[in-house]
């Protein structure tokens, strides 16, 4: 019987990730608290796991580095030195370099790097090169000669304490008479006592086995090798062949653990797997976990699911109008059961966003390391959850915030000092739910942004007029413009800049908006504000013409009458209505998805029409815009599908949905239109990216 | 059927062992740590316990002294899940009332013959 064990690669894989990821927190954690044995004792069993593992899938460069890693912490762990900032830096690196191998093909040479680092840790924990040391069991087993034919005369007198260890007597027996075949076995009973004095629980008994054998005497003793220290065991080996009258090879040929006893002297480590490539690594494996918990509960709502249909169906069947009431209520059941199950089904997908903080701990302590800077770094919320798939469209957006607050936000500690503050900055990062959102602010004390700076900047790449009148805010705004950089200089560390408009644009991308908030030299906040999931959302439909439009619920503010005296003409530029004194652009979505030809700009259309219309109006990022409908039709969740996917991407539109009726509607892309020039949009004729929304009728079916 | 419990904070490792003792025709229960460990076998004894060492909440040492506290377990053979290289613990492990080990990585051929030589 082959028993393969590479099936379990991936899921060793995706553990080991889990291993290398809280090794990696575990030592941020430990600088502040060096003598933490459990912190250490952690640190060591996800090594330890790791290296238990690697060996079956035959990473051999994983298995010695790990063991070199194993030694030094034993060493940490027993006290034997001090976890110091140098050590740390070291298992630091190490955990780098066990990420890089668990990545890399099986059999992977150990990179230069990483024998350097394995050379250093040896020296720091005194132990034997495991390098040297796996080549040493190697040559333990020896090649087989051939096999002659011996006599051997066994000796076991166990300890009285034998059976407390779950050995137990007739077992290692039968294993020994199955190397050969036994010609006497002599019971020894001297030293059992009289029944009153007997202790059922002790062993009192010792045998003498005459066994012929092919074996070797050290494959004799490995029968007894767990009872070594329980025993007394002699193996004398009493003669040669001997010229017999019954010929003795009528011996069982070494059998099935004899066999397996000479044959597995194979080196320990399985052979390797060329087939095995990439392809199988830890990143991007698309698979997720779940508690069994929640795919329990799932399964339970299905099953009510199914009840609740069973019970429609028959009423359908046998219908009269005074079952209605009846049929109502198991509707209702049914929208209650949906409902509950794409709660759930969605919290499958769900992770929480710790794991995406933890990553950037590090990312904090080598910019601290790299710059001389003292930043520490604090979480909250770290077990807010969000969908799967944003947590892996997050990583890149923070890891540039991050790395701007900590290489241009807070100072060095001499200048920090000079200021009247502490001298370690602090970067904190936070995570909690605001009104059906996820929120995550990236904040620092550092030395906030200078919007002098930002405006002399902006003047020189030409992003605003020397004349332009900004807010404040609308100048803090700009750091999002691309090819905005406000640094001075160059770091290697967080580039030039570049970044933060990529920033916006994923957050952008995952129906999200960022804010930036900053007081010069008090710190910063980016605050990036993302829906709970990206498949359904709470909409809004709105007719437009004879279109029914979905917008995201979450971004509707308020809905306002249109009278036509409220709307402010700017010259060249576009229309604004004046709601409670603040003047707010409006966007026409007939004419901007170019749904309706006689719909024209304010004063020429008929007054009636223009009374009747409605302003939705609809906030991003901070800015919020008067969407002109002509009805409200309601409310629902609609699921999002891709445009992109089946059709491509038009500005203005982040997907469509199918509704109760079959029609497809197009979803209002409330973040877009909000970044968008929208007075440039107005007062030009419609761009032909936005006349492909026409594509989009109302009237198609679904298919 | 004979009943094996598997001890272990891996989860490739549990069921890597796991899988080789099934397909050896054992019928198979894990636990995550020693008290887990502990909790099971009061819902069920077992013919035999493959237990990890380091683990979190309760090592495998500490597991072992235990279920040689149970009445019914007493004398039931335990193997311990060790790398090599740890000679103390694999020590303190018999002194605990171990009955043998097995060496991690483990190869699942070995490992059954291990359990046979254990195993009535």
């Amino acid at each position: 019987m082959k028993i393969d064990l590479s099936q379990f690669r991936q899921v060793f894989l995706q553990e080991s990730a889990d291993h290398v990821a809280s090794m990696e927190s575990d030592l941020l954690a430990l600088r502040s608290a060096q003598d933490d044995t459990e912190l250490l004792n952690a640190i060591f069993r996800s090594a330890h796991s790791i290296k238990g593992g690697a060996g079956s899938f035959g990473m051999t460069s994983l298995v010695r580095f790990t063991h070199s890693l194993e030694n030094l912490l034993d060493r940490l762990r027993a006290s034997e030195m001090q976890a110091s900032d140098e050590v740390v830096d070291i298992l630091l690196r190490s955990v780098d370099v066990v990420r890089a191998l668990l990545i890399a093909d099986a059999d992977v040479e150990m990179p230069a790097e990483a024998l350097e680092l394995a050379e250093q840790i040896e020296a720091l924990s005194n132990a034997e090169p495991a390098l040297a040391q796996a080549a040493g069991e190697e040559a333990e087993h020896p090649i087989e000669n051939e096999r002659e034919m011996k006599l051997y005369v066994v000796e076991f007198r166990p300890d009285r304490e034998l059976f407390s260890s779950g050995t137990n007597p007739i077992v290692l027996l039968r294993n020994l008479a199955s190397l050969g075949t036994v010609s006497c076995c002599h019971l020894h009973t001297e030293e059992l006592p009289s029944l009153a004095d007997l202790d059922a629980a002790k062993c009192y008994l010792s045998w003498t086995v005459e066994l012929a054998s092919l074996c070797e005497e050290a494959e004799l003793r490995e029968v007894f090798e767990f009872a070594e220290h329980l025993a007394e065991i002699s193996i004398q080996c009493a003669a040669s062949p001997q010229p017999v009258d019954a010929p003795l090879p009528a011996v069982n040929l070494p059998q099935q653990t004899s066999t397996a006893l000479t044959t597995d002297r194979a080196p320990a480590l399985p052979e390797r797997k060329p087939g095995r490539r990439k392809t199988d690594q830890v990143g991007d494996s698309g698979s997720i976990r779940v508690a069994i918990e929640k795919v329990d509960r799932l399964i339970d709502l299905v099953g009510e699911l199914v009840i609740a249909h069973v019970m429609t169906a028959q009423m359908v069947e046998d219908f009269e109008p005074s079952c209605l009431p009846k049929l109502r209520e198991a509707v209702a059941a049914m929208e209650r059961n949906t409902r509950e199950l794409h709660e759930r089904v969605m919290s499958v997908r769900m992770l929480p966003v710790g794991t995406l903080f933890q990553r950037h701990a590090r990312t904090i302590y080598d910019i601290a390391q790299a710059t001389g800077k003292q930043i520490r770094l604090e979480m909250s919320g770290e077990d807010t959850e969000i969908d799967k798939s944003m947590l892996e469209l997050l990583g890149d957006p923070l890891i540039h915030l991050i790395r701007n607050a900590a290489d241009h936000g807070i100072e060095a500690a001499e200048v920090r000092e000079a200021a009247g503050k502490p001298a370690e900055g602090v970067i904190s990062l936070r995570a909690f739910h605001r009104s059906g959102r996820i929120v995550i602010e990236v904040s620092d004390d550092g030395a906030g942004i200078d919007t002098e700076k930002i405006r002399n900047k902006a003047i020189e790449r030409g992003l605003i007029l020397p004349t332009a009148q900004l807010s404040d805010e609308q100048l803090r705004m700009l750091i999002f413009e691309p090819g905005f950089s406000t640094s001075e200089t160059v770091s290697d560390l967080s580039g030039r800049g570049v970044g933060m408009d990529v920033v916006k644009r994923n957050v952008q991308q995952l129906n999200g908006s960022v804010a930036l908030d900053s007081e010069k030299g008090r710190g910063s906040t980016v605050t990036i504000e993302l829906p709970l999931t990206l498949a359904i959302l709470e909409g809004l439909l709105v007719r437009v013409g004879d279109r029914t439009l979905v917008l995201p619920l979450l971004s509707v503010i308020e809905t306002v009458p249109l009278r036509d005296e409220q709307i402010v003409r700017v010259a060249e530029q576009g229309e604004v209505v004046m709601i409670r004194e603040q003047s707010v652009p409006l966007l026409r979505l007939s004419r901007f998805l170019g749904l309706a030809q006689d719909m024209t700009i304010a004063g020429q259309t008929s007054e009636e029409a223009g009374n009747r219309r409605l302003a939705v109006i609809v906030e991003a990022g901070n800015r919020k815009v008067g969407l002109v409908v002509d009805e409200l039709l309601g409310q629902q969740q609609v699921v999002v599908k891709s445009l992109e996917r089946n059709l491509r991407k038009v500005d203005g539109l982040m997907g469509a949905t199918i509704l109760g009726d079959g029609c497809v509607a197009p979803i209002v892309d409330v973040a877009g239109i909000a970044s968008m020039n929208l007075f440039a949009i107005q007062s030009h004729a419609l761009l032909p990216a936005h006349r492909e929304g026409t594509v989009l009728s109302n009237t198609a079916k679904r298919t | 059927m004979r009943k094996v419990l598997i001890v272990d904070d891996s989860v490739s490792m549990r069921q890597m062992v796991g899988y080789t003792l099934r397909q050896g025709g054992f019928e198979v229960i894990e636990a995550e740590h020693g008290q887990d460990a502990i909790d099971k076998l009061q819902m069920s004894a077992v013919d035999l316990i493959i237990t990890d060492l380091n683990m979190p909440v309760m090592d495998g040492i500490t597991l072992i002294q235990n279920v040689r506290k149970l009445p019914e377990m007493k004398s039931k053979p335990i193997l311990m899940l060790t790398t090599e290289g740890l000679g103390t613990k694999k020590e303190q492990g018999k002194a605990a009332g171990a009955t043998g080990w097995i060496v991690k990585p483990f190869d699942p051929e070995k490992l059954l013959q291990t359990v046979a030589k254990v195993l009535p």
